[in-house]
């Protein structure tokens, strides 16, 4: 199988954590896996970029409209990054909104592609941890039961990368954006 | 086999990035030396040897370097005298370590010298793209160019065995994707890794394993050796790639990618050497070939004859023309000279693609229609994307500093620095930014030219203190020696920041976390004979606003330097100086901070006893002679901590809700002082802070009209920052 994901947000706030969790857990799943990280000049707050190769890739780099999946932690790197995205791919939009813009609308319809708008930082600051609204997103992202990531095979993977204090809180944040898929129509 | 053992049990394969894949092969290759200055991409190697070294208990000395040179000149020194050493750099590092590099390498080396030396095209991170590879080919020296991670901790190991064996210096050039990209690598214990050089024509990988560990053995057995490569010449095909490093990587990918994979053959390049150095190596080919000898005799037999086989070659590289000229024969290549690879810039996925597409569609390889669909695009244009131009962190040091250079002179001169305060760029108070320490000369040319014109023009440089041990000693002193006039503000936030953190020699630590002895700035400022110096707080916008009045005023007091006989009463004028500031009240109450981890100053966010320390040469052996000393430049040393590596004290936190309450949408607060957790929200028209960001350092009050602190600061410095005039 091949799998091309990229992972879209802002410095400083875990799109490194989320590859990273990403190509754990591909690996775990027996299958190859790399990651190429782009950040730059700023420390914080500027873009970042991750991108996930699953599979039998030589090089950790994609290209335009490659990405079958697009997790945007943010919405303007959304934006920034859906040229990556391929016919019938899918995005998951970390937003409090509840619609994009109706250009953008049309032309993912017309693409066949399925954004589902989730708002990440709301359940992370919900329970307590803003800066976790990257696990909130894995939890709905694992929710579509794309292989090889099932809901099972991510959490097992935040419970190996994250330590102590703070497992606790990300697994309820994982969790709670699982949930929030419950009663998405198909 | 790769196994993940539950419990943290040892595994023999782990995910790294490329820089510690290197080490990780520089380390089993059984290294006893490593020295580094750091440098994005490279600055991960010597941590990553650092890690390996504790892991398998090694007796490794790992050092971080002042500068390059340094770096090169100590691993230089163990491998004559028999150690197998390595230095790390960027690429525009190499540059600085060149003197002993050109004339070290006909040094009968006992041991074995290793330099990585990292490559940064686009740049990302750097002033300019640089090819270390053709200076690898200049000095005579075989150069590595990895393809990915894993065959990057490969070459590392092979190259210190080549190295030592042949008695030559050896580069490894990753590129910044090879140095950052992250994949399984498999760990061997020390002295046992097995490495073939993955030269030559590659076979295509068929099915995906769904066992990844059997891929990657699978994918050892099938190299094609070194010298044993020689393509099949029977199959002459139309169309071929020569590509190195990443863009090989990247190429394989496209050409599976276009359904192309078992039409177009394509030969990797891992290893370029000269005759110069090892003439006993089989891959030279002193033969007479090929249509330009000059060249060929420089192209490894293998390459030649895979040149040979096909009727077009497309060559792939980055960042400069080097394979390509080495192979000489310009009417069958498709690459740099004939336009069909850019000259510059990153060769992404995308711009690979379209190279591939271009050529194939020409040599009528196969038909590859085009996406020239821009629909994405066109649906984006109505869409507000929030701009993210790279800039300080909310709440960074740096940006006090440069708000008030900018308050105080808004039409002075800039000359600033390489680190993240190169950033102040866009707060218009970085006009120039050369190379590590330019920041110090460049001040000097322009006080000299300014001098000469008449035209007084207050100068302020600006660099970081990592960047002031690397290159920064010798230029000050050259400049105190001359007597240069403009005033050089060290931002000394205790670190070495654009780089992840790394401890500058101030601070005492070294690279595995023991102590050594510091060096602190304010020391050696004033060993250099600086006669004007303040150590201050950058928070304190105020006193550091007329600081820099009080240093210009400083300046303009010294007497030309053309009237020698004032000199006594210049001397007079000067102690007096001193005596004024070396009794402040606060000299003798702060000591400045030891080994113990970087502190700054005890401030208060409201009340901040500003001048952490006024110091000056009052005994310095200058005031007993009477020959004429007319200044100098004055130095001020802003030091807090980088907002990254030490947390604001609960005392310096502010409350700014009333920034977004009194907001009159006049957006100086975004445009003059560009924190980035200052959002201007398009509906409401006014500005929002960004909780998530805001770190509540309380800078931006300064710098809104609409606030007691930035309403202060009008009264006395006037509107802003804008310019009176254009320059
Ligand atoms: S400077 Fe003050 S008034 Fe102007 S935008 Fe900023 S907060 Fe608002
Ligand atoms: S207090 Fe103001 S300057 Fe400091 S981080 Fe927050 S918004 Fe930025």
């Amino acid at each position: 199988m091949k799998l091309e994901i990229l992972c879209a947000g802002i410095g400083g706030r875990g799109v490194l954590l989320a590859s990273t969790i990403l190509i754990e857990a591909a690996i775990a799943a027996g299958l190859k896996a790399s990651a190429s990280d782009e950040y730059g000049m700023s420390q914080r707050g500027g873009s970042v970029v991750s991108l996930v190769k699953i599979g039998d890739f030589k090089s950790p780099l994609i290209g335009r409209e490659n990405a079958g999946i697009l997790l945007s932690f943010e919405e303007s790197e959304f934006y920034r990054n859906l040229t990556f995205l391929k016919r019938d791919g899918r995005v998951i939009v970390n937003t409090h909104k509840d619609a994009l813009p109706g250009e953008v609308e049309r032309l993912l319809k017309e693409r066949n592609i399925r954004a589902y708008l989730v708002d990440g930082d709301g359940i992370a600051k919900q329970k307590g941890m803003i800066k976790a609204s990257n696990i909130a997103i894995l939890g709905y992202f694992s929710s579509l039961r794309i292989a090889p990531y099932s809901y099972e095979n991510i959490k097992q993977t935040i419970v190996e990368k994250t330590k102590g204090k703070f497992l606790e809180k990300n697994l309820e944040i994982f969790e709670a954006g699982f949930r929030q898929a419950e009663g998405r129509d198909q | 086999m790769m196994e993940k053992e539950k419990s943290g049990r040892k595994t023999d394969a782990e995910v790294m990035i490329g820089n510690y894949a290197i080490a990780r092969g520089l380390v089993e290759a059984g290294i006893e030396l490593a020295a580094a200055y750091p440098g994005t991409p490279s600055s991960e190697i010597l941590p990553g040897i650092v890690e390996f070294k504790k892991r398998e208990k090694m007796n490794i000395h790992t050092e971080w370097s002042v500068n390059e040179r340094c770096a090169m000149e100590v691993a230089f020194g163990a491998a004559l005298s028999g150690h197998k050493a390595v230095c790390m750099m960027k690429q525009v590092g190499l540059n600085v370590a060149l003197p002993s590099f050109l004339h070290g390498r006909k040094k009968k080396m006992e041991g074995s010298l290793v330099i990585v030396s990292c490559d940064d095209p686009g740049p990302q991170s750097s002033q300019t793209e640089q090819d270390t590879r053709l200076l690898a080919l200049l000095f005579g020296i075989p150069v590595y160019d990895p393809a990915s991670p894993a065959e990057a901790a490969d070459l590392a190991y092979y190259a210190v065995q080549y190295s030592f064996e042949h008695k030559v210096p050896v580069i490894i050039r990753p590129t910044h994707r090879v140095s950052h990209a992250r994949e399984v690598i498999p760990l061997y214990p020390i002295g046992g890794r097995k490495v073939t050089l993955q030269e030559g024509v590659q076979k295509q990988q068929t099915a995906v394993s769904s066992q990844p560990s059997a891929s990657i053995i699978d994918n050892r057995s099938s190299i094609i050796d070194e010298t044993g490569s020689s393509p099949d010449a029977s199959r002459l095909t139309a169309f071929g790639v020569v590509a190195s490093g990443m863009s090989y990587s990247i190429a394989a990918d496209v050409l599976a990618e276009l359904g192309l994979a078992n039409t177009v053959p394509v030969y990797k390049v891992v290893q370029l050497s000269v005759p110069i150095i090892d003439n006993r190596s089989s891959i030279i080919d002193d033969r007479e070939t090929g249509s330009s000898p000059d060249a060929s005799r420089l192209t490894p037999h293998a390459l030649r004859s895979f040149i040979d086989s096909v009727d077009k070659v497309l060559v792939l590289e980055e960042t400069d023309i080097v394979i390509e000229a080495l192979t000489g024969d310009s009417k069958k290549i498709f690459g740099r000279r004939n336009g069909y690879v850019p000259g510059a810039g990153e060769l992404t996925y995308d711009v690979i693609r379209d190279i591939i597409a271009n050529v194939v569609n020409e040599t009528k390889t196969a038909k590859v229609e085009s996406v020239s669909d821009r629909a994405i695009e066109e649906a984006l244009k109505g869409v507000h994307v929030q701009p993210r131009p790279p800039k300080l962190c909310a709440g960074c040091p740096h940006r006090a500093s440069f708000y008030a250079m900018r308050r105080a002179f808004p039409d002075a001169i800039f000359p600033g620095d390489i680190g993240c305060y190169t950033l102040g760029i866009s707060m218009g108070a970085v006009d120039t930014c050369l190379d590590m320490g330019g920041s110090v000369n460049l001040a000097a040319g322009f006080s000299d030219a300014f001098v000469q014109d008449g035209n007084l023009v207050p100068i302020i440089a600006s660099i970081g203190d990592s960047t002031f041990f690397h290159a920064g000693l010798a230029a000050l002193y050259d400049a105190v020696k001359k007597q240069k006039g403009f005033i050089l503000v060290i931002m000394d936030n205790g670190t070495t920041a654009m780089t992840g953190m790394q401890p500058t020699p101030q601070t005492g630590i070294t690279v595995d976390g023991t102590y050594t002895r510091t060096a602190r700035i304010e020391d050696v400022v004033t060993g250099l004979g600086v006669e004007f110096l303040r150590i201050l707080d950058p928070y304190d916008i105020p006193v550091m606003i007329s600081t820099i009045r009080e240093a210009y005023t400083y300046l303009n007091n010294q007497p030309s330097a053309i009237s020698d006989q004032k000199s006594v009463s210049i001397i007079d004028n000067r102690s007096s100086i001193i005596d004024e500031t070396g009794s402040s009240p606060h000299a003798s109450s702060l000591t400045p901070n030891g080994p113990s981890g970087y502190e700054p100053s005890a401030s208060n966010a409201d009340n901040r006893s500003s001048i952490i320390e006024d110091r000056a040469t009052s005994d310095s052996p200058r005031t007993s002679h009477l020959v004429p000393s007319f200044g100098g430049p004055a130095v001020i040393i802003a030091r807090r901590g980088c907002i990254l590596n030490s947390k604001l004290k609960p005392e310096d936190i502010c409350d700014v809700g009333s920034i977004e309450k009194n907001c009159i949408g006049c957006k100086k607060c975004i445009t003059e002082f560009e924190c980035p957790a200052l959002v201007f929200d398009e509906e409401t028209k006014r500005v929002v802070i960004d909780d998530g960001l805001c770190v509540q350092c309380g800078m931006c009050l300064y710098a809104c009209p609409k606030q007691e602190k930035g309403k202060k600061l009008q009264k006395q410095y006037g509107k802003g920052t804008t310019k009176k005039k254009a320059k």
